[in-house]
């Protein structure tokens, strides 16, 4: 930790700090090329991103030689570029990684990391631009930062507004964010608006009955449940639980498939589609939520209840928390002696015994 | 935040709207839904956020992102399936074939609008338990799309109200027959009549035991009836093509049944004609006879001279393969007159035809000549060469026939008077044979038989050429004679 005094600094160069560009007081001993303005700074951006990319900022900050040829020159040009597009690679993949782990205020300095690399590469007005804004709006919301997020989600919205090639996936998340911005401002009619083109976009690319649809859909029946519609809040609920179910189910029967064939235990086949962390993650958040609402609704429906905790069930057994899918499957059992008849017993019992088994085996 | 780039002025955002606000469409202008008096009045800056998107997004998106918040999203999703599939149809026709050519769904503005008010409506119902409205709604959708000639599109949704129609339990199922016949026509309509056939007879067994009425006052009942009878007609003239004939008098027995259940006399006469036709195909005449009786009983009952005539024609034939020919001709007979009288000018040509056959074989030339020229006068207006062709032919045969007799027997006398008669006959060429009077005279048999050898290579040319209809016109009266001339040249060897 190197002190800088600001005096000092030759004619002509302003050191900044790299989170707040405030005159810089500390210099960073790693690559002697970043400075903070305080150690406050300079811990939470080491915290974040600066000890992974340390020292791939020295080839991208020392000045350039002078090369003689004009082959050299664009070379040297080309590489910087390369160096920089990996950069941001790695940063918004941080940022990404500590945002599922709920770490928002370390999102923050690779994000903006990411974003002024972005910013450098492409320009102002490029694509590129959007999925870090979102990734900064979303720790914003996340930090209560609302004003903030808003700045960023419209820079998105209208870098989406004003190029033309801009995938349908990117949409659909930069409407999501927008409707989950303007839900937690409590503006419900635009919220709505905003997820129901989430939903529109995601469709067009997913399908209607895909998991990554499904988000709009629960977020939608979140919205429609505060503001006590709540017909129209279960029925949103009930599909969402279907997509779930239906995909759920799908990769549960092949896992199983997979074991029969192979030996039990400690050969796992690879080769089957899995949740990746991203939809984990929603997973976890969407049904976990549902299966509240449905247990704590005035008029219990037992057969949608099941089919939540079934559902619930599923999803934990594919995670390999193996204690809470028999906590989960307890309750199933229990809402299942309410209901007249399943057809779905037959699989319920395979999956409780293969849940059993791994509990066994550990 | 200093790296971020400076907000956007609002100017700009407006600048670009300017652009973009132009309607695509008239439709589209059209169908602002009240926003566009108020448009008018309002400067581009009050546009609401709504309005702007509006201009801005494709009509589909709007009515989507319109039905979702609301909350409609099964609406949605079967709006968004329904253009999909439909999308990949015309993927898998490729250019070229039919559905290449329409326009896509999504660019029909019309059709989507109805979509979305009737889906929504329908979702709306369905939520509140009320699926009487849902049929409604889906049965409005079904007849809109079949209106307009889009038959994919109401084949879907007469499938969505049979889905329906189904959770519908306190109507007596009525919904759930009309779906039933719906879905009937449907199939039909696509050449599936197995499955028709089932959908109607769920319809029937549905409606066999109500007094429902359509629209028009018909009883459900009589409906059901006539659309089983039609189904299972068709089903065994494709049995009778396939030449299973059980099976196809299986079918037509049902249809009889069915035609009887409905109270519609005609129908059931027709079932019974064709019943009828199907027993003498499969060689069973004597029971074709008894259903061509209840088919001529109802023709005269409804005065259907047509059907009569059939009915004659028919039971002519069945007789004939029984062997009773005084009894069928005297059907043919009796339907000679009806032709007559009611103006059938084809199945006139054709009886008259059959009958001069009938007494041709039986060595009644005299009537089979009659019969024939009768034959040959219908045929004529009808224009067809080959009808008058064949019909020539006949007479020729007949004629000649008719004439072999007298002629032999004048060659036989071989005397002066008879050679004297041959040879006036020769050179008239006029029938003189069939006055008894005249049949003392003679002529040679070597002069006879090298004027009928001539006449008959006149004939052979004239058949030749005969395709001109002009020269054929022509040549009628020649070559009636030739041919009377090659018959008697060739009957005898």
């Amino acid at each position: 930790m190197a002190q800088v005094n600001p005096l000092s600094n030759p004619k002509g160069v302003k050191l900044v700090c790299e989170l707040c560009q405030h005159p810089a007081h500390i210099q960073c001993k790693g690559c002697k090329l970043t400075y903070y303005c305080d150690v406050e700074h300079q811990r939470a951006d080491w915290a974040s991103i600066h000890e992974k990319i340390c020292h791939l900022l020295i080839p991208l900050r020392t000045p350039v030689p002078f090369f003689t040829s004009a082959e050299e020159r664009s070379h040297s040009i080309a590489q910087l570029i390369q160096r920089k597009k990996h950069l941001i690679e790695i940063t918004t993949k941080e940022a990404q990684k500590l945002l599922y782990e709920g770490r928002h205020a370390d999102v923050i300095p690779a994000a903006t990391h990411s974003l002024s690399l972005v910013i450098d590469v492409h320009g102002l007005a490029s694509v590129e631009l959007v999925p870090v804004y979102l990734l900064l709006a979303e720790a914003n919301i996340g930090l209560g930062q609302l004003t903030l997020a808003e700045e960023y989600l419209s820079q998105a919205y209208w870098t989406v507004l004003k190029s033309t090639d801009c995938s349908n996936s990117i949409r659909s998340k930069l409407h999501r964010n927008l409707g989950l911005l303007y839900a937690a401002k409590g503006e419900f009619d635009e919220s709505l608006r905003h997820l129901a083109n989430d939903v529109y976009f995601a469709s067009t690319v997913w399908g209607t009955d895909n998991i990554h649809t499904s988000g709009g859909y629960f977020h939608m029946a979140n919205i429609f449940f505060r503001q006590n519609k709540m017909d129209v809040a279960d029925s949103l609920y009930s599909e969402v639980t279907d997509i779930w179910h239906t995909h759920l189910k799908r990769l549960v029967d092949g896992q199983m498939r997979a074991s029969m064939r192979s030996a039990p235990g400690w050969f796992e086949d690879s080769s089957h589609e899995s949740l990746d962390e991203n939809e984990e993650a929603e997973a976890l958040q969407i049904i976990s939520a549902i299966c509240d609402i449905r247990e704590q609704a005035p008029r219990t429906q037992p057969a949608k209840t099941v089919k939540v905790l079934y559902t619930l069930t599923m999803l934990y057994f594919l995670t390999m928390d193996f204690q809470k899918a028999r906590e989960s499957s307890r309750k199933l059992l229990q809402a299942i002696q309410q209901i007249p008849e399943d057809n779905a017993l037959e699989d319920i019992s395979a999956l409780l015994k293969s849940i059993e088994s791994k509990l066994a085996a550990k | 935040m200093s790296i971020l780039p400076a907000m956007p002025t609002e100017d700009l955002v407006f600048t670009s709207l300017v652009q973009r606000a132009n309607p695509p469409s008239p439709v589209k202008r059209l169908r602002v839904r009240g926003v566009k008096v108020q448009r008018q009045q309002k400067s581009i800056k009050e546009l609401s956020k709504e309005e702007t998107a509006f201009y801005k997004n494709p009509l589909k998106q709007s009515i989507c992102v319109e039905m979702l918040r609301r909350g409609y999203h099964k609406s949605f999703s079967e709006l968004f399936t329904l253009i999909q599939k439909w999308n990949a149809l015309r993927e898998a026709g490729g250019p070229g074939s039919a559905i290449w050519q329409q326009k896509p769904l999504e660019e029909q503005h019309e059709k989507l609008d109805q979509l979305q008010h009737f889906l929504t409506r329908a979702e709306a119902a369905q939520r509140a338990g009320y699926y009487e409205d849902v049929y409604k709604n889906q049965f409005a959708l079904a007849q809109y799309f079949k209106e307009l000639g889009d038959h994919w599109m109401s084949n879907h949704f007469f499938e969505c109200c049979f889905q329906t129609a189904q959770n519908i339990k306190k109507d007596n199922r009525r919904n759930e027959a009309e779906a039933n016949a719906n879905l009937g026509l449907v199939a039909e309509e696509h050449g599936l009549l197995e499955k028709a056939a089932k959908h109607y007879e769920a319809f029937y067994h549905l409606t066999a035991d109500q007094t429902w009425r359509d629209e028009t006052g018909r009883t459900h009942k009589s409906v059901a009836c006539e659309n089983l009878w039609r189904i299972y007609t068709l089903q065994s003239e494709k049995m009778l093509h396939e030449k299973e004939c059980q099976k196809a008098i299986e079918n037509l027995m049902k249809a009889l049944d069915m035609a009887r259940g409905g109270g519609d006399k005609k129908l059931e006469g027709e079932a019974a004609y064709r019943l009828g036709l199907a027993h003498i195909s499969s060689g069973n005449p004597q029971t074709a006879i008894s259903s061509l009786n209840t088919y001529m009983e109802i023709s005269k009952v409804l005065g259907d001279n047509v059907g009569l005539g059939k009915a004659y024609e028919a039971m002519a034939k069945a007789l004939e393969s029984q062997g009773k020919i005084v009894e069928s001709i005297q059907y043919l007979e009796n339907f000679v007159e009806v032709a007559k009288s009611s103006n059938l000018n084809r199945s006139l040509t054709e009886t008259c035809i059959c009958l001069g056959d009938i007494y041709n074989t039986r060595g009644n030339y005299e009537k089979a000549c009659k019969y024939f020229s009768e034959a040959y006068e219908t045929a004529i207006p009808l224009g067809e060469i080959t009808l008058i062709e064949e019909v020539k032919v006949y007479y020729g045969i007949a004629k000649a026939h008719s004439m072999m007799l007298p002629v032999s027997r004048l060659i036989e006398a071989a005397d002066y008077v008879s050679m004297e008669r041959l040879h006036a006959w020769k050179k008239s060429r006029s029938d003189m044979f069939s006055d008894p009077e005249n049949s003392g005279k003679q002529y040679s048999g070597e002069v006879l038989s090298s004027v009928t050898l001539s006449g008959f290579n006149c004939e052979l040319t004239s058949v030749n050429t005969a395709s001109g209809k002009q020269e054929a016109e022509a040549k009628d009266e020649a070559q009636i004679e030739t041919k009377e001339n090659a018959e008697s040249l060739v009957a005898p060897q």
